[in-house]
């Protein structure tokens, strides 16, 4: 007879900068909800099927990894969501878009992903839409998610956070980013950069794309 | 699906109480104290003293505590204008603690029943002591240059009842320790006529010390020799001298932390594929084929998110927890405020 596994992980977590952002906004949006479970960091490719020890030591590269601790950054983190699927499914889906965003000082663009092998369809438009996020909001003069019209969809396009370079979320089946027309953020340089990340709202499929803004005047 | 939300029994509010030393060197007795040259010519040093664990200019120094001396008539340091009699520096000390302690213009500062005119508070950094003093950690040893030897605590573990003012709990200044008091002079560790000591308000972090009690010449006091009159007198220094002395000051803090406990359920059937770029190809097959039949994932990270899908929070596990169609976890999340 053994001792019987205690199986209760217990963790301390940090608030993001948008959790640091929402507290302090102190307008109720600060209120955790939901979860999800990432495997940022993991390298599958270190899943050896051919290991000598057999199959219950396939994982043994990636189950001895010393894990980083968690950075406040939340679009550097979470980035690899685990999604729940049917068991057999072979293919799982993904987002196709835009590969870079590129626009001039003032230029604006709309972005439509959509999502591959998702409910059986090679291609389509997911239900409960899209989630865009913009790494620095102070690159888009407008950043806004449209084709979804519920009321936290509204209220993310209305949300602005002024000062510094945090990040902005919108919902929607397509974005609308019109790129800053100040000269005061580029400095002495001639292009800004950031980056865009879109999940689907019902796949949890993600990609990350690098935007960039060319400085005209 | 990515998201999966949370049952109203998963999110729980907790608060426990957390005590520890009181002072930025970690120890519970402060025993080396150090003041700023520069300080008693700025306009502060007409009201208080910074007082430093160490050399005030070193990259660590931080503020420990600071002295003021309050005096009803305000005597003691020069009037702000010499044609305003009684108005100076230890006068507006005086009213200041008055407001804050009694809040009543009217009342004067009483130590064990006996009334005095002047006092010597010691204010603990708000940095220092986070939320409130904890009653009977205070030992402070005064100790004058004819090496007689004074050291108070507070009564707190003497009294039944616990007075309230103000400024919340009160507990007297005695002579003993650990706040028992010593009962050679009084049973319950006064002055024989000067009342006790002084007051101990843990809620306001601020030690009241009785100035006539400090003052008396003899075994009960260590005649402090605190200069009442009209010209400045430097009287925090006085203080701070025996403090010096004696190189001994306990106390500890006592906070509550709330934290929100946040329990994470996660069914057998649930996350077990992952989006990572290295779990599938560019056309999004499984790269792994063993996994068609028996799809596994590493959990690493929760995140927490409101309803517009906006990351909250963040926990990170320290090793890969390994799931898959047969195992299912339960993940406990601390979040502190």
């Amino acid at each position: 007879m053994g001792y019987l596994n205690n199986s209760v992980v217990t963790v301390d977590a940090i608030l993001t900068k948008k959790g640091r952002e929402l507290l302090a906004r102190g307008d109720g949006s600060f209120r955790i909800t939901q979860f999800a479970l990432s495997d940022d960091e993991i390298d599958y490719t270190l899943y050896n099927t051919s290991h000598p020890s057999g199959s219950a030591y396939y994982g043994e590269a990636i189950e001895a990894m010393p894990l980083l601790e968690a950075f406040p950054d939340e679009t550097q983190i979470m980035k690899y969501k685990l999604t729940t699927l049917p068991r057999g499914t072979a293919r799982l889906p993904i987002l196709a878009t835009k590969s870079v965003v590129t626009l001039k000082q003032g230029q604006s663009e709309a972005i439509t992903p959509q999502t591959l092998n998702y409910l059986g369809n090679n291609q389509t438009f997911e239900t409960s839409g899209y989630t865009f996020t913009i790494a620095d909001a102070r690159v888009a003069s407008a950043f806004q998610g449209v084709g979804i019209n519920t009321e936290e969809a509204n209220r993310l396009n209305s949300t602005t956070t002024l000062g510094t370079n945090v990040s902005k979320t919108v919902i929607g089946t397509s974005l609308n980013i019109t790129a800053t027309s100040v000269n005061t953020l580029f400095g002495t340089n001639t292009q800004l950069q950031t980056t865009l990340t879109i999940i689907g709202r019902d796949s949890g499929a993600r990609v990350t794309i690098p935007v960039t803004i060319t400085k005209v005047n | 699906m990515s998201f999966k939300r949370f049952d109203a029994e998963d999110l729980v509010i907790a608060s426990e109480a957390v005590s520890a030393p009181v002072w930025s060197t970690g120890d519970p007795i402060l025993t080396t104290f150090f003041t700023s040259s520069t300080q008693p010519n700025l306009e502060s040093g007409k009201f208080y003293y910074d007082v430093y664990q160490t050399g005030s200019t070193l990259d660590n120094a931080a503020v420990q505590f600071s002295i003021a001396y309050g005096d009803l008539d305000g005597s003691g340091s020069a009037p702000y204008n010499s044609s305003v009699v009684g108005k100076s520096p230890s006068s507006t000390i005086y009213g200041q603690y008055r407001t804050l302690v009694l809040g009543d213009e009217e009342s004067s500062f009483s130590f064990g029943g006996v009334s005095q005119e002047y006092f010597y508070a010691i204010t603990i950094d708000r940095n220092q002591f986070k939320e409130s003093l904890l009653p009977a950690s205070f030992n402070l040893t005064l100790k004058n240059t004819s090496n007689r030897i004074l050291t108070l605590t507070d009564n707190s573990t003497a009294v039944t009842t616990v007075s309230y003012n103000d400024a919340g709990r009160v507990y007297q200044v005695v002579s003993g320790s650990n706040g028992v008091p010593y009962t050679g002079v009084n049973a319950n560790g006064y002055t024989a006529t000067s009342g006790s000591y002084g007051l101990f308000l843990p809620d306001i972090g601020t030690i009241i010390l009785n100035g006539a009690a400090l003052d008396i010449n003899g075994a009960q006091g260590i005649n402090l020799s605190t200069t009442r009159g009209t010209t400045a007198a430097a009287n925090p220094a006085k203080l701070y001298q025996v403090i010096n002395s004696g190189s001994s000051f306990q106390l500890n803090y006592k906070e509550t932390v709330t934290s929100q406990f946040v329990f994470a359920r996660i069914r057998n059937s649930e996350f077990n594929y992952s989006t990572n770029p290295s779990y599938i190809t560019g056309s999004g097959d499984l790269r792994i084929s063993s996994m068609l039949d028996t799809p596994q994932s590493y959990i690493t990270s929760v995140g927490m998110y409101n309803d517009n899908n906006e990351l909250l929070a963040v926990a990170k596990l320290s090793r890969p927890l390994l799931k898959d169609f047969t195992k299912e976890a339960l993940i406990r999340i601390k979040l502190d405020f």
